[in-house]
């Protein structure tokens, strides 16, 4: 089995495409993952969430479409990876390190708004 | 229809300390009057606000530790945290874990001897099971904006980024109608909270990962300003004297049995009690000598205090807060009702 996973280039590339596929006079602002540059978007979800950015788009009501995507789980442990560089480039020494970050939840996004359809699995399954 | 009772220290500024979201407290007993679950509780005081809130629920008649090892009647039994008036099914609300008595406890955790001393048959209340918690590291609970860490003691508004401590002697005053102090925390308490005592389920770590003599910031002269511009909101430094003596007076030798934060080691001098000196770790010793702690100040002879001389001058002998504002707790909380 391949493509289990879209590319992020690709990914982006499909909710902007969903959004105007059949409203091409709406827009679509996604936020959240501009820090990432190489990740691999779980396949059966980037389908959901186009199903989700056209049907949305599809609401009369609504004029543009908002992507956010923010962590599930509100804590997210990183390594650290502090590296020192030499003239010619080469990393001459490394420390590893440990940060934890906490990043609001999904109520931040959505004060003032009742019309919540909650379409994610419980924590831990697909 | 019944009301609920709880104390809120409103979302604003006091004293041009910053308060970053709305800090609510309430009794379990309280609770269990109105009928309700303390989460059942906790939503509906959530709901009395559409920001963001932390929400600690207590219980008058447990007993806790706080983060040095010091042992004090009440505890913290609950926290939430709620914003738009929801909280996160998830991530949102966390009971801590009742540690039943043993000698085998005791034998683990010697600052426990407090607790037959002068707490005895008590339920004793530190941190929750990290079984029952979904968020990985950090006893935290979240739910929009609002975070509520390490067990009910630091809140935050995770998008303005504003924080405050709430050591729990601090929010022990606040419920009883004690004396605080509101000010910044300073290179002191930066350092102080780095002190540490073996526990499982503790307030911030889940196990017995750091020992009394020990800090867990392990970051040599940076961890006095880790946490010094924080607002925080404290006991009167006579109620923490007050603790504090009563430890030492139990057999509590800091750095052995009980942590070495600044307090223990000031109070401990000033009572010319012992200090276990060898049992200090050296990054310990780095952090409290960077605000001027040192072994040989410790040493250093001086008249020695009673008990009592040691409460009365607690606020020449106590290192920290600064900038302190000293309030009545209803001068900075308000008694209000929820109607359940």
């Amino acid at each position: 089995m391949k493509l289990m996973h879209t590319k992020l280039p690709e990914f982006i590339a499909k909710m902007k495409r969903a959004a105007v596929v059949n409203t091409p006079e709406k827009s679509i602002e996604i936020r959240g993952l501009e820090n990432l540059q190489h990740a691999k978007m779980q396949s059966l979800r980037t389908g959901r969430i186009e199903n989700a950015v056209e049907e949305m788009a599809g609401n009369s009501d609504v004029v543009k479409i908002e992507l956010v995507v923010i962590p599930r789980v509100p804590e997210t442990m990183h390594t650290v990876i502090v590296k020192g560089i030499t003239e010619s480039g080469q990393t001459k020494k490394a420390v590893l390190e440990v940060i934890n970050i906490l990043h609001p939840t999904e109520e931040a996004e959505l004060i003032g708004c009742d019309d919540i359809d909650d379409r994610r699995p419980s924590i831990g399954r697909h | 229809m019944a009301n609920l009772k709880y104390k809120l220290i409103r979302k604003g500024v006091v004293a041009d300390k910053i308060i970053p979201l709305n800090i609510v407290m309430v009794d379990s007993a309280d609770i269990k009057a109105c009928g309700l679950q303390l989460r059942d509780a906790c939503a509906l005081l959530g709901k009395q606000f559409s920001g963001a809130v932390g929400i600690n629920v207590f219980d008058m008649d447990a007993v806790t530790t706080t983060s040095d090892g010091i042992m004090v009647d009440t505890a913290l039994i609950a926290m939430a945290a709620s914003d738009g008036g929801k909280i996160n099914p998830d991530f949102g609300y966390l009971e801590m874990a009742e540690m039943p008595y043993s000698e085998e406890l005791i034998e683990l955790e010697p600052h426990l001897k407090q607790w037959d001393i002068s707490y005895k048959g008590r339920r004793l209340f530190r941190g929750p099971d990290p079984k029952t918690k979904v968020i990985p590291v950090h006893n935290v609970v979240m739910s929009g904006r609002a975070a509520n860490n390490n067990s009910a003691t630091e809140m935050m508004d995770v998008v303005t980024m504003e924080e405050i401590l709430l050591p729990y002697l601090g929010q022990r005053e606040i419920m009883t109608g004690g004396e605080v102090l509101l000010g910044y925390t300073g290179e002191v308490i930066s350092v102080g909270i780095g002190m540490t005592v073996k526990e499982l389920y503790g307030r911030v770590f889940p196990t017995r990962q750091f020992g009394a003599g020990d800090t867990a910031h392990g970051s040599g002269e940076y961890a006095k300003t880790l946490k010094r511009d924080i607002p925080c909101i404290v006991a009167d430094k006579k109620v923490l004297a007050k603790y504090t003596v009563r430890a030492l007076e139990a057999g509590m030798i800091p750095g052995k049995d009980i942590g070495c934060s600044p307090a223990v080691l000031s109070l401990a001098k000033a009572m010319g009690l012992e200090i276990a000196f060898d049992n200090i770790t050296d990054k310990a010793k780095t952090e409290l000598a960077s605000i001027d702690i040192t072994f040989e100040s410790l040493k250093a002879p001086c008249e020695r205090m009673t008990a009592q001389m040691a409460i009365d001058h607690a606020d020449e002998i106590i290192p920290g807060v600064v900038d302190p504002t000293r309030l009545k707790a209803s001068d900075i909380s308000q008694d209000c009702v929820a109607q359940v």
